[in-house]
């Protein structure tokens, strides 16, 4: 008896995806979305934009599920951070920058007032110094403190080294810890 | 205080603030998927097949379109030791005139 959808791995999933199959398709969907689109969020900082992104990505898959090819040896995970980061990048470089909502939701609602506008102005600001960095520290802090993903799994998303991944998130860390001088 | 600061700041790139997706985004997705139409991404195996499926070609025919293929691979193949014995027996020729040449 054939596996029930959620117990096949994603590349079982996907190769029944390359025979045209919609429920591969949907389990596949259901099992991912929520990992890429907060990766899309944090670089795009705006809900629709991320998820406009995250449904490009998924349907440029089913289009053409070609262009993922298994023999590759990479997870399709790996695989799938690329495509998302570079839509990402597509998306900046074609809209203006996204505004950083000044209104965020409250992180803690037992935090008084007071406390609760700080935490906002921090975040604000944090957002955007990230979102001033340049674009490979950026898509590098963006995997890596993305739960689950580990450095090596970031690294191999990139195209790069271990060790030139580490570089690139020590320089990030670097400058957001001078830039955020006053809030640390 | 260096510390403190790497702490600091480490916490606050775990908690990052994400705003939550639309609870239907993955079956809008998946909607959007059915209609659809999926690249079809021909192998060369396949393409052969429909290549064949096309023409509909009766047994005899595929015996004789083999024929002709082998047969043009079996002279390919030995045309240039015939090029090569050619030239041999030109220059055999060529050798005996001289020697004729030098006897008279």
């Amino acid at each position: 008896m054939p596996a029930p959808w959620p117990e096949k791995d994603d590349h079982e999933l996907l190769a029944l995806v390359q025979d045209g199959s919609h429920p591969a398709f949907a389990e596949l969907v259901k099992r991912h979305t929520e990992r890429f689109y907060r990766l899309a969020f944090r670089y795009l900082q705006n809900k629709e934009a991320a998820e406009d992104v995250v449904q490009d990505a998924f349907l440029k898959l089913w289009e053409d599920p070609g262009k993922w090819q298994a023999d590759r040896n990479t997870k399709f995970t790996t695989w799938f951070y690329r495509v998302v980061v570079n839509l990402c990048l597509d998306w900046q470089k074609r809209k203006r920058p996204v505004e950083l909502n000044e209104e965020m939701p409250l992180a803690d609602e037992r935090e008084t007032a007071d406390q609760a506008m700080l935490r906002n102005e921090e975040q604000r600001v944090f957002e955007k110094e990230i979102a001033a960095l340049p674009e490979r520290q950026r898509t590098a802090l963006n995997l890596c403190f993305d739960e689950g993903l580990s450095n090596q799994d970031a690294a191999d998303a990139m195209g790069v080294k271990l060790k030139a991944l580490q570089s690139l998130i020590m320089r990030a860390k670097t400058t957001l810890k001078e830039r955020m001088k006053t809030y640390l | 205080m260096s510390e403190n600061q790497d702490e600091k700041l480490e916490t606050m790139l775990r908690s990052r603030r994400v705003e939550p997706a639309s609870h239907d985004l993955a079956s809008r997705i998946i909607l959007k998927a059915q209609s659809l139409p999926q690249v079809q991404n021909i192998s060369l195996w396949n393409a052969v097949r429909q290549l064949f499926a096309e023409f509909h070609l009766p047994k005899p025919g595929y015996v004789l379109a083999s024929a002709l293929v082998l047969g043009m691979m079996v002279g390919f193949s030995t045309a240039p030791e015939n090029g090569q014995s050619g030239d041999a027996s030109s220059t055999t020729a060529q050798s005996y005139l001289a020697g004729d040449e030098g006897l008279l």
